[in-house]
């Protein structure tokens, strides 16, 4: 029997699709194959990448697991509560998406400085966020964070409010009916945008660069190597990040998150 | 027993109230009204899901109307279901079992059989491993039947829970709820939309309408003697006419398109609808004479099958329509542009004053 032959908008819109898939590869495998398996050894059997590295990934988790811990708790209320004011709260989480990197670590010098407001409060407790691994999750913290809570705002407000009552009705405190029934229904999109998260995180650059120049994560390791020894030099530690990132999003996307349904007409 | 004392809830710009209404204990009440009556409000309201604007939330003679919906002890079944997706039906049906029981070993033995129990009331026994996603829509609100039973509820709200089961299904939960309920002299309180469903289940029965409550009562009563236009138009009392009290007999309503109808009681005031329900509606082909007395002559213009019924249209001039079994429209040789005459007996004449 044969198959459907597909229809012309199904193959433009392959097509179309085809086109993104190269624009973002062709640099990706370009530098993958212009550093070669050699170079990558090498990257890696040296102390300075493979600390920055390090360095990069946990610096992310942390940011995202502060964000997680202060982001979800705002993310469910504005996915359930009608307030005053609502839209700016939304505005100003969306912020740092549209602040150029560069000012956005200049911002966070600015109050979390040595001079600045925070960094002056926060001093006697130990807390120091120029130069410091502090000041990279701090940095990371700012201009990811709209990507969790974005994501973590859709994901609840996905969940039907209804089951919550229902929930209250059966015992649960709001508290417990939020654990029980709610975050387990959209706990797929929360950790969704926790991936991407930790993604924006570990390729920040500009914010970093500014708030913390060392110890250096991978993007600002880079950058050194590119200014100081060119291209062949900064190409190691460049493609190790991306294909640690891109190895860990595959991974994650595969075995937490399963594949969309699509919706078919007369499905079961 | 469930008592509203001047319920206001307001949502969307949309406000119902003020409600005084009352369940006694044991009792089946039913909340019917059309969509968009505000019903499901007043019902969150009673859960205590929903803020109320003013007025008081009794449920067993406690002012629960500051309590918190897990302090209520209330049952809460939604039209869809709402089982807990990521967990079994097992485990939704302990949900709130779990919840309200307390720690020691005798309790929670105590809790498994009585979950056993009522999985086997409610028909869901060989269901208890599977996932919500794979069950019927009867199947489902069986589940949520039983999920609000288990945590012990002082009363049980139903929140259009027929709407979204097939013809056959809904058949049989009606048993199960009706038995259900009677078996554990539960209060109930059951809001739809659908005339049939609030008939063959309540005990009592309350019309919402635009979020005002209109008339409540038996259900006979308020089929029989709707308390206004709207509720009769609601309940299916298709001939709603404009009449004037006839100035030589108090009890003949003079239709204002025309004709003169005789009710039992007296026309209370000059200006009034009468109320005539189709199946009270008698119909009979006109001979060659006059029409006989106290009846109207008209012509039909349309019949529509419903069932083991015909539903005739009668331009008398006025249009009056009549639901007579189909054996005897077939017996009187009922088509379009046959000419009947129509009559209606004074009981089944219900006068509603107009202003």
């Amino acid at each position: 029997m044969r198959g459907r032959r597909p229809s012309l908008f199904a193959v433009l819109c392959a097509v179309a699709g085809a086109l993104l898939l190269a624009f973002v590869l062709l640099p990706a495998a370009s530098m993958v194959v212009g550093a070669g398996a050699g170079l990558l050894g090498d990257a890696l059997r040296q102390d300075d990448v493979r600390r920055s590295l390090w360095l990069t990934l946990v610096a992310a988790l942390i940011a995202t697991a502060v964000a997680f811990v202060v982001g979800v708790p705002l993310a469910y209320l504005l996915a359930r509560r009608d307030f005053t004011g609502k839209r700016l709260v939304e505005g100003v989480i969306d912020l740092p998406i549209v602040f150029p990197h560069t000012a956005a670590g200049i911002a966070l010098l600015t109050v979390y400085g040595s001079d600045g407001f925070m960094g002056r409060l926060l001093a006697p407790l130990g807390l120091r966020f120029t130069e410091t691994v502090a000041g990279i999750v701090l940095a990371m913290l700012f201009v990811s964070l709209p990507f969790l809570v974005d994501t973590a705002r859709e994901a609840f407000a996905l969940v039907d409010e209804r089951y919550e009552k229902v929930a209250r009705t059966l015992g649960s405190s709001p508290g417990g009916a939020f654990a029980r029934v709610t975050f387990p229904q959209a706990w797929r999109g929360v950790l969704a945008g926790a991936v991407l998260m930790w993604g924006r995180g570990i390729s920040e650059f500009g914010a970093v660069v500014i708030l913390a120049y060392n110890p250096k994560v991978i993007s600002v390791l880079t950058f050194e190597r590119f200014e100081g020894f060119g291209l062949r030099a900064a190409q190691p530690p460049a493609v190790l990040i991306v294909i640690v990132a891109f190895v860990v999003f595959v991974v994650l996307r595969t075995v937490l998150l399963p594949r969309r349904r699509r919706s078919r007409k007369g499905a079961a | 027993m469930i008592g509203l004392r001047g319920l206001e809830v307001e949502a969307g710009g949309f406000a119902v109230g003020p409600l005084d209404l009352d369940v006694m204990e044991g009792e089946y009440g039913v909340l019917l009204g059309p969509s968009g009556a505000g019903k499901t409000l007043v019902l969150e309201a009673v859960a205590g899901v929903r803020r109320i604007r003013a007025g008081r939330v009794l449920i067993d003679d406690d002012d629960v109307t500051s309590l918190a919906p897990e302090r209520r002890r209330v049952g809460l079944v939604f039209q869809d279901g709402l089982l807990f997706p990521h967990l079994d039906v097992a485990h939704n049906v302990a949900y709130g079992a779990r919840r309200r029981g307390g720690a020691g070993g005798r309790r929670q033995g105590s809790d498994a059989g009585r979950l056993a129990e009522l999985a086997e009331e409610t028909g869901i026994t060989r269901l208890l491993s599977r996932r919500p996603a794979t069950l019927s829509g009867g199947e489902r609100q069986r589940v949520a039947l039983a999920r609000a039973l288990a945590a012990r509820p002082r009363v049980l709200l139903l929140d259009e829970p027929l709407s979204a089961v097939d013809v056959e299904a809904r058949e049989d939960l009606q048993d199960v709820l009706r038995r259900v309920c009677g078996a554990e002299r539960l209060t109930v309180l059951h809001v739809t939309h659908d005339r049939a469903e609030a008939f063959a289940l309540a005990d009592s029965c309350a019309l919402l309408v635009d979020g005002t409550l209109r008339q409540t009562g038996a259900p006979r009563d308020v089929l029989r003697w709707p308390a206004d236009e709207s509720v009769a138009r609601f309940l299916g009392a298709r001939n709603v006419l404009a009449a004037t009290r006839a100035e030589d007999d108090a009890c003949v309503a003079v239709l204002s398109a025309g004709g003169r109808l005789r009710a039992e009681e007296p026309l209370p005031s000059a200006l009034a609808s009468v109320v005539v329900r189709p199946e009270n509606v008698q119909l009979r082909r006109a001979g060659g004479g006059p029409p006989a007395t106290a009846a109207l002559r008209g012509r039909v213009v349309r019949l529509a099958l419903q069932g083991g019924h015909v539903l005739v249209s009668v331009d008398t001039p006025v249009r009056l329509e009549a639901l007579v079994p189909e054996r005897v429209a077939e017996r009187l040789g009922l088509t379009v542009g046959a000419v009947v005459d129509v009559t209606v007996e004074p009981e089944a004449v219900h006068v509603l004053p107009r202003r």
